[in-house]
């Protein structure tokens, strides 16, 4: 094998030294990464060790003898380059692309014979992108690109490759799988590797050895990854002092979009906010254990008590995200408690968001941006270099707040999932906040949960455990008394309480399965169809303040029936459901009950799903096009594009039973991928803008929050009532808002009934007001 | 491959019907059946057979070797700076040549000197080369591609200003002859033209395809074809000596014709979807001919019997071209 090596190399252009004085040794299998700010001269580095530049001083040896000496065959047979311009032709295919790298092996004109050509798709599936093979190189995505271009230099059969920023033009997740490809073609190969990286998380994940070129032209420092980083950079990052961890960031480049938010805060980790802010954190032992209730009831409790509280929880995993009024996504659960805590939602307060697009990938949205999608095992490594956001979302809350309630994701024994934790004990250290562990009576078993947990968390993470609390619970308390002193004994953590089971109408995932199950018949019936991909939950919940009307979730063609009101609500796959609808017949139970004449709402994508095709031509969904129920003359068209907007208009003109509305304020907010119109002259507005349509008994608006004021859902239940020819008392129909309002304090009164708040206010080290 | 070799049988069709339509159109009447009896019988005798034999037929040759070798220069100047708008006309090289031919026609019709036409040759080699240095300097300076092409227009220029300047030092009955050719036609080709272009051209030709391993590398950057083992520096002086000795071919015998070097390889690439060198370059050789003969054929029988100068034809058909590539540039048309 043969071994690049730099001696005292010093690099620059026309004599001129960029880099200094560099001893480099790149040895076979190995990847060296080069990190250092732009300009540092990375590039020239390279350049010099492909041999393209004469060194000022030094030399680059190659097997020992000068690279300027050496053969250009042997150096092209021992040396790949891979290059960042984004040069290419047009009328390329992948194959002719990887073919050129065959220069050394080919004839003089570079006549590609069966044995090359076998190269070049064995290159190409080294990198896996013999997919591609026919395909014209210039329509491929910025990933598959260099993936091909890795080929182009793999076909050479070189043992020394040499990368300049690789992966600079790909996304989160293309970037991760281009390491780990270079990282598995240096171990299989045994190629030497030499990377000009920009992504420090990435080396960290791929690089054996780093070379820091800083901005002063000196080699700052060669080592491993530990050496270079985890003493000096991580040691730094995570306790922080400013000053070190302003040297890092201005020492190593950054991309743009990390440096626009950085500029948003830039004390990221001065911690003068976060030092005076005390946290306390809720961790169930289960998900659904019922801690984003117990957390917006702590939020509320706190409120009341006169403190400024901020909820925090730092990845949320769900479908049902909320847009705030800056257009960025976040979970529902922190928006319930923000509302608790009287204050607005912010991003920070969920900085990672993760939606299921299938069972095993991602949606990964990062302060509210999209960041792509990511499988499960890519998201477990990249979660790690997420650290900094999350301490940068803590500080932002923590400006305005006096205590900060930090909920935890799913349970914090997984002990498969212990290590890089940022969700539960992970977090707690973080920000070295005690915590409330939540155990679910319901489920059963709780005794065995709350000590189970204990067992499994490390002596440092026990610890921190401040209080136990039983949540769910129904019935008589006094049964329980025995197994909570035993439970206080045997765990050495006091019970906190015993929260009663409770029926709320909020917006929150985790009563998101009580509401699927309900099956629940009232006076006034109405049915959401639950679609497979359904994105959002709580456009419906307003209706659970009238006596006698009951909202349930479809699933099967034969529950459609005796409605007074049929939802279709959004979804993350319009099409993908729009199959799911035909497959199942639940199409034509739709269209059916849409015959009766009964009111037919499609919320969003469901609004999508009613029209006569769904066409996408940009392949959001995996392309193509599909017929809609072809309830309502409109067409979609899916765009790449997510529109989101806080939107304020009105009911314009509902055709049908709902002609009632017309006029009726509407505010609510718009998040969609696509754009619908009308397929015919004339179609009645069913809200402003163009946001919907209706025609006689079916009607389908973008807009989420249809129901919310009182005036509305008022007028909507008496059209349904009085076509059932019944009465009902709809008088007191208050807003959504207003609704959620009276939840929270009885929420609050609850948790102050059955919580033991002073040994709360004694774990959160505050005094209690008044 | 198939789609190759069709296309390549398709377009020497082209070339070979219009070679024809050249021969028999004209400012005498001919028919193509006398045309084609002329033409098997070898009738030297007869005016329409002199016609045919002495005018016709070399006129029709050089119009396609010449516009073969453009075709080939330009895509060599646009593998060398990686610019799809790159031409020796747009370069201004065609007028570095005319220039220097010009000057030595001048020259030695002033003191009595009669030139071989490889002399001519010679010297539009000589301008050719020296212009295509000159613009690989500018190059050096300017990144941008656009600049580049205004260098090349400006350099265009300089070169007929100062041809007109040595012009107008000519004796008066130069003066009509040289007007003429400054400006680019096949008329006044001879026998004699005809058997001095065609090994030079043929020569270049073959010349250039054996650098078509080195341009393929070459256009992924310099920095890759040096990977790959490409000999950088003798490459590219390859790369100027083929090109400028084709363009200058072209400028000698016929003097400069715009924009065939930048239409015909572009027309070739988005026609056969390829950007292989081999098969562009012998493509371009097919367009450039057949572009030329049909321009040639244009320029005389779209105002009959005054003939148009070439050029004129060839920008009015190759300029559209070229401005479309300058505007569709963002979408990345490239080499």
């Amino acid at each position: 094998m043969s071994e690049l090596r730099a001696d005292n190399l010093t690099v620059g252009y026309g004599g001129a030294p960029l880099v200094s004085e560099i001893d480099l040794r790149i040895r076979p299998g190995a990847i060296v990464a080069l990190v250092g700010p732009n300009g540092s001269g990375k590039s020239t580095l390279l350049r010099t060790l492909a041999g393209s530049l004469a060194p000022v001083r030094g030399a680059v040896l190659l097997d020992g003898a000068d690279l300027r000496t050496v053969p250009r065959s042997t150096r092209a047979r021992t040396t790949a380059v891979m290059t960042t311009a984004r040069t290419s032709t047009d009328y390329a295919t992948c194959f002719d692309v990887v073919s050129v790298g065959r220069y050394q092996f080919t004839g003089v004109f570079g006549r590609i014979l069966e044995s090359d050509a076998r190269a070049v798709d064995e290159a190409l599936a080294a990198v896996d992108a013999l997919e591609f093979r026919d395909a014209d190189f210039s329509r491929l995505s910025d990933g598959q690109k260099q993936r091909v271009l890795l080929a182009r230099a793999l076909v050479q059969e070189p043992e020394i490759m040499l990368l300049d920023e690789p992966t600079s033009f790909l996304d989160a997740g293309a970037k991760l799988e281009f390491v780990a490809l270079l990282k598995k073609l240096a171990r299989e190969r045994r190629i030497g590797i030499v990377a000009a990286l920009h992504e420090l998380e990435l080396v960290k994940a791929v690089a054996d050895e780093v070379v820091c070129v800083s901005k002063d032209g000196l080699v700052d420092k060669i080592g491993s990854v530990a050496e270079v980083f985890q003493r000096e950079y991580l040691k730094k990052l995570f306790h922080v002092k400013s000053d070190a961890f302003d040297q890092i960031y201005g020492f190593f480049s950054e991309s743009p979009r990390r440096a626009e938010e950085r500029r948003s805060f830039p004390d990221v980790c001065s911690r003068n906010a976060t030092s005076r802010v005390k946290f306390l954190m809720v961790q169930g032992t289960t998900s659904n254990a019922g801690k984003s209730l117990i957390t917006a009831g702590l939020c509320r409790v706190l409120t009341q008590d006169g403190f400024r509280v901020a909820p925090f929880k730092s990845q949320n995993m769900a479908l049902n995200s909320f847009v705030t009024e800056d257009g960025l996504e976040m979970g529902r659960a922190q928006v319930m408690q923000a509302e608790a805590c009287r204050i607005k939602p912010s991003v920070y307060m969920n900085p990672i968001l993760l939606k299921p697009t299938d069972d095993c990938g991602s949606q990964v949205i990062v302060n509210g941006r999209v960041v792509g999608n990511m499988r499960a095992r890519e998201y477990f490594e990249y979660k790690k270099s997420l650290v900094p956001e999350i301490l940068a979302a803590v500080e932002k809350v923590s400006e305005s707040a006096d205590v900060v309630i930090v909920e935890g994701a799913g349970a914090p024994a997984e002990i498969n999932l212990k290590e890089n934790d940022i969700v539960n004990m992970g977090m707690a250290r973080l920000v070295d906040a005690p915590v409330l562990l939540v155990g679910d009576i319901d489920r059963g078993g709780v005794f065995a949960q709350l000590l189970g947990t204990l067992e499994l968390l490390e002596p440092e993470e026990r610890a921190r455990v401040k209080g136990l609390i039983v949540n769910k619970f129904r019935g008589d308390k006094s049964l329980l008394d025995s197994g909570i002193v035993a439970l206080e004994e045997r765990s050495g953590v006091p019970v906190a309480g015993v929260v009663p089971y409770m029926t709320l109408t909020l917006d929150d995932e985790d009563s998101l399965s009580e509401r699927f199950d309900r099956k629940k018949r009232g006076r006034v019936n109405i049915g959401v169809v639950r679609l497979p991909r359904l994105s959002n939950f709580t456009d419906f919940n307003v209706f659970e303040q009238f006596e006698g009307v009951e909202a349930r979730y479809l699933r099967r063609p034969e529950e459609v029936d005796d409605l007074d009101l049929l939802i279709l609500p959004g979804t993350k796959n319009t099409i993908g459901d729009m199959r799911w609808l035909e497959e199942t017949g639940m199409a034509s139970a739709i269209r059916e009950y849409a015959k009766s004449g009964a009111p037919l709402i499609g919320v969003c994508g469901g609004y999508q799903l009613l029209g006569e095709s769904i066409a996408d031509p940009e392949g959001v969904e995996g392309g193509g096009s599909i017929r809609g129920l072809g309830l309502l003359p409109v067409a979609s068209t899916l765009r790449a594009q997510k529109q989101r907007r806080q939107f304020r208009g009105s009911f314009v003109a509902p055709t049908g039973p709902l002609a009632t509305l017309a006029g009726a304020e509407l505010s609510g907010y718009e998040i969609h991928m696509g754009e619908t119109a009308p397929t015919v002259e004339e179609l009645a507005a069913f809200t402003s803008e163009g946001t919907g349509y209706c025609r006689d008994s079916v009607y389908g608006a973008y807009v989420h929050g249809l129901f919310d004021s009182a005036a509305v859902v008022r007028r909507l239940v008496d059209v349904l009532a009085r076509r059932r020819g019944i009465a009902l008392e709809t008088s007191a129909a208050v807003d959504y808002a207003a609704l959620k309002e009276r939840e929270y304090e009885r929420l609050a009164a609850a948790i102050r009934e059955h919580l033991d708040m002073t040994l709360i206010y004694d774990v959160l080290g505050v005094a209690r007001h008044g | 491959m198939n789609r190759t070799l069709v296309l390549s049988a398709i377009l020497t069709a082209i070339v070979v019907a219009l070679a024809l339509a050249n021969l028999v159109s004209g400012s005498a009447r001919l028919t193509l059946a006398e045309t084609a009896r002329i033409l098997t019988t070898h009738d030297v005798s007869s005016v329409e057979g002199a016609i045919i034999w002495k005018i016709r037929v070399p006129r029709m040759i050089a119009a396609a070797l010449l516009g073969g070798a453009l075709a080939l220069s330009g895509y060599l100047l646009q593998a060398f700076f990686r610019n799809p708008i790159a031409g020796p006309y747009v370069l201004g090289i065609s007028s570095g040549s005319k220039l220097v031919v010009a000057a030595l026609l001048v020259a030695a019709s002033r003191y009595g000197i009669t030139l071989h036409s490889s002399t001519l040759a010679g010297a539009a080699f000589l301008g050719a080369a020296a212009t295509t240095l000159f613009v690989i300097l500018a190059a050096r300076k300017v990144r941008s591609m656009s600049i580049l092409i205004v260098c090349g227009v400006m350099i265009g220029y300089i070169c007929s200003a100062a041809t007109e300047l040595v012009v107008s030092f000519a004796d008066d009955y130069n003066i009509v002859n040289l007007h003429n050719w400054s400006t680019g036609s096949f008329s006044s080709i001879s026998w004699n033209d005809v058997g001095s272009l065609t090994p030079l051209v043929a020569a270049g030709s073959v010349f250039v395809f054996f650098l078509s391993k080195g341009i393929r590398a070459y256009l992924y950057g310099e920095d890759y074809a040096f990977s790959v083992g490409v000999n950088l520096k003798v490459f590219r002086v390859l790369l100027v000596v083929g090109s400028s000795l084709l363009s200058a071919t072209v400028t000698a015998f016929a003097g400069p014709i715009s924009f065939v070097g930048v239409a015909a390889p572009h027309i070739t690439r988005s026609v056969y979807k390829s950007s292989e060198p081999r098969t562009v370059m012998a493509g371009s050789f097919l367009v450039g001919a057949a572009f030329c003969l049909l321009s040639d054929w244009l320029a005389r029988r779209l105002f009959a019997p005054r003939e148009l100068s070439v050029s004129t034809i060839t920008a009015i058909l190759g300029a559209p071209i070229v401005v479309s590539m300058l505007l569709r540039r963002k979408g990345g048309s490239r080499v």
